[in-house]
């Protein structure tokens, strides 16, 4: 219940006006922080709806891949430009996206991530990696402005925000990679 | 599960180094760091009386030493001297003493880092003396000191990084015979401040040797001092907070050992440390919020940044109150303060860090006030921000230092504390304490009144308004004179305890935690997940300032001397 309540309140701090404006003025903090921060308010609501609803879960999302490529398609459909663009743009876009990130990416990812087996976890990871540098590689590299609410110098910060954190992502599968658990655990 | 699995590894462990005593081949090593520490700490400490005499206005300083030469190596002998000396040489005492002593390996490379340190100093310190790197501590461009000066900062990094190398092949050494074991408690503050010492001093890597050293050696033309500031504060301030995590790793650890307590919640301590570990290094940008080309929103977001640090340090002073209490009562204090005067005041071991803890209060709301974009706007490079990290580094962390070296020198000596010496050193705690009262005090003051820092004597060709900080300078003046009795007798306590105390044992206070806690979950222990996410809040901590000022830099600046 204090995690409903956390993940409730995060939820409602996002959605205030001046919070979301301030974080959507800025292409790399609307994508890399909003956008993360929603689907983390849908995992820690998440818990409450699984003990609640557990034979749902269980029926739907028994071994957890149907819950991880509803997350999937969720999230890379939000790093689409063209969707950002509208969901400044549309009224229902932005509406959308409340919903979407934490309810159909939040929820699904904290049902799933437990059920996946370590290799299916790290080829997720490895699926956001190559997708990272690639998105970074587009946006560094692309001469056009990609979105018409944001400046190119904003396209560029994304796309190092990208390189960056894909690099995040190797050091993190080397570590899993070279380290093993059971030296230690 | 893991608590009694720890409890009995460090009952054996105590068992152990009371048969065999101190390992002689790692106190050598502790030693020698804690000797250079209070080497540095005289030789710093008799510097800041030259400056506090010359902005009290009764010295003047002779034409051969001028005064931001002084200052300059005041602020590097203490800060980067003292400070890492004193963290490094206190941790691998912990780590010897929890983990069963030192690998050979790692004490060969104790070795190598320490000279290695030593001989960037050197280099560090010929320039300074020749007057050509009076650049301050901070060293910002496009102030350009002598390339040698850089290339002893390199060694100096060079060596933190063996030693951290050491530290975590130790842990891991530790880790593979004790499976499922979470890591003795000093042993797991070791570890971060190892983690954030490689974290910091990275950034100033960067800085100095792609663009400081081949701009001083000519090879290019400009430098862009936005991004070297900023880079400078990824490492200056995480630096800050190290010497803070060290001394907190004694309040949580050591203190309540030395008032009989137990330690209080081992989880809560393992999430204070890894919570300043990942939110640290960001927390730099509050030193550059008066800078300008950074954007406002940007600001805005790193102060919550900044204050998220704060968070842990509340979860401490928590923590430590509810120690004293609980130890206290236990001890028949009764009413609500009635605890309060039970404590062992007499003990120096308890009151320095005691008043370190204390200071805290006000230094930390200092800190909160400087992080505020509009307050700092009245105070920033004033005398304000002097008299703030004086009661941080000079109280907070050093006199916590303090109280651990009337234990931790008797012990790596095999010596005892005696009365005499526990009587010399609540004495110098108490000067000490006065000293840097009167002279932060004055500090704040004169800040407030628009005193800048960094400038040496001068009354501004007798205006009025200025004149009226004299009184306050005149304070710090009295204020550092009687720091440094303080320091002199602190670094003769040190000498005195480490080769001609009587010989004996002394303990190496380590607290239990409370009998009956829940067990800490393992996650704790998890180092891997979280360096990987200290460096994801990094990288998205930097990437958007750092673009901005790489894409939009100005034409960047030639080197300059100025003084």
């Amino acid at each position: 219940m204090t995690q409903f309540i956390y993940g409730l309140l995060l939820y409602i701090f996002l959605m205030l006006p001046p919070v979301a404006d301030l974080v959507e003025s800025i292409m790399i903090t609307h994508m890399h922080m909003q956008m993360p921060l929603l689907v983390i308010s849908g995992m820690l609501m998440g818990g409450i709806l699984k003990s609640r609803f557990p034979r749902f879960f269980e029926k739907w999302n028994s071994n957890g891949i149907p819950g991880i490529t509803l997350f999937m398609i969720i999230v890379i459909y939000w790093t689409i430009p063209r969707t950002m663009d509208e969901a400044l743009t549309l009224q229902s876009v932005e509406i959308w996206k409340f919903i979407s990130l934490p309810f159909l990416a939040g929820i699904p990812l904290r049902d799933s991530w437990k059920k996946l087996s370590e290799a299916g976890k790290n080829i997720i990871i490895i699926i956001f990696t190559i997708k990272y540098f690639g998105m970074g590689a587009l946006y560094i590299w692309t001469p056009d402005q990609l979105c018409n609410n944001y400046l190119l110098i904003d396209q560029l910060t994304l796309g190092w925000g990208f390189v960056t954190t894909a690099i995040c992502l190797v050091i993190y599968l080397v570590y899993t990679y070279t380290v093993d658990p059971s030296e230690y655990e | 599960m893991a608590i009694p699995y720890n409890r009995k590894t460090s009952a054996i462990n105590e068992k152990t180094n009371k048969v065999l005593g101190v390992n002689l081949d790692d106190a050598r090593i502790s030693k020698s760091y804690l000797s250079v520490a209070f080497i540095a700490l005289l030789l710093g400490g008799l510097l800041g009386l030259l400056q506090g005499l010359n902005r009290a206005g009764v010295l003047e300083l002779p034409v051969w030493l001028n005064y931001y030469q002084v200052l300059t190596a005041h602020g590097l002998l203490l800060v980067v001297v003292m400070s890492a000396f004193l963290t490094i040489g206190y941790f691998y005492a912990g780590l010897s003493h929890t983990l069963g002593g030192l690998l050979p390996k790692v004490r060969k490379i104790a070795w190598t880092g320490f000279w290695m340190k030593i001989f960037g100093f050197v280099l560090v310190v010929i320039p300074i003396l020749m007057n050509e790197a009076s650049v301050m501590y901070t060293f910002y461009p496009p102030m350009a000191a002598h390339p040698l000066f850089y290339f002893g900062l390199v060694f100096i990094v060079l060596g933190v990084w063996a030693l951290s190398i050491g530290a975590f092949i130790n842990v891991a050494h530790w880790r593979k015979n004790h499976k499922g074991q979470h890591l003795p408690i000093l042993a797991f503050f070791a570890t971060g401040v190892f983690v954030l010492l490689v974290g910091a001093t990275a950034f100033v890597a960067v800085e100095v040797l792609f663009m400081i050293i081949p701009w001083t050696l000519g090879w290019v033309d400009t430098i862009n001092v936005m991004v070297a500031r900023t880079l400078f504060w990824a490492f200056g301030h995480t630096a800050v907070n190290i010497w803070y995590l060290t001394a907190v790793s004694a309040w949580y650890v050591i203190i309540p050992k030395v008032i009989g307590g137990f330690r209080w919640n081992d989880y809560l301590t393992r999430v204070v440390v890894i919570a300043l570990v990942i939110m640290n290094i960001t927390g730099g940008f509050h030193h550059q919020i008066i800078d300008p080309g950074i954007s406002l929103p940007i600001k805005f977001m790193h102060v919550f940044m900044s204050l998220a640090i704060g968070f842990p340090s509340l979860m401490t002073a928590y923590a430590m109150f509810r120690v004293f209490e609980r130890t206290g009562r236990r001890k028949g204090g009764k009413g609500a303060l009635g605890w309060f005067k039970k404590l062992p005041w007499g003990d120096v071991r308890f009151l320095a860090p005691f008043i370190a803890m204390a200071a805290f209060i006000p230094a930390g709301a200092g800190g909160i006030v400087q992080s505020t974009n509009q307050l700092d706007q009245v105070v920033h490079n004033t005398m304000w921000v002097v008299g703030h990290f004086h009661l941080t580094l000079g109280m907070t962390v050093v006199m916590t230092f303090f109280g651990i070296s009337y234990w931790l020198v008797p012990h790596l000596s095999q010596r005892v504390l005696t009365p005499a010496m526990n009587k010399l050193g609540v004495v110098q705690t108490v000067i000490w304490t006065i000293g840097m009262i009167i002279m932060s005090f004055s500090m704040h003051t004169a800040g407030l009144f628009g005193s800048p820092r960094r400038t040496s004597f001068t009354t501004y060709g007798d205006f009025s308004a200025t004149l009226g900080w004299d009184p306050y300078m005149a304070a710090v003046g009295i204020g550092a004179t009687l720091l440094l009795i303080a320091v002199i007798l602190q670094v003769y306590a040190v000498f005195n305890m480490m080769f001609f105390a009587p010989k004996g044992e002394t303990e190496f206070p380590i607290a239990e935690v409370e009998p009956g806690e829940t067990p800490t979950p393992y996650m704790t222990e998890r180092w891997g997940v979280w360096v990987v996410v200290m460096l994801v809040v990094i990288a998205m901590a930097y990437v958007l300032p750092l673009t901005d000022m790489i894409v939009n830099a100005p034409p960047g600046s030639p080197p300059f001397k100025t003084w």
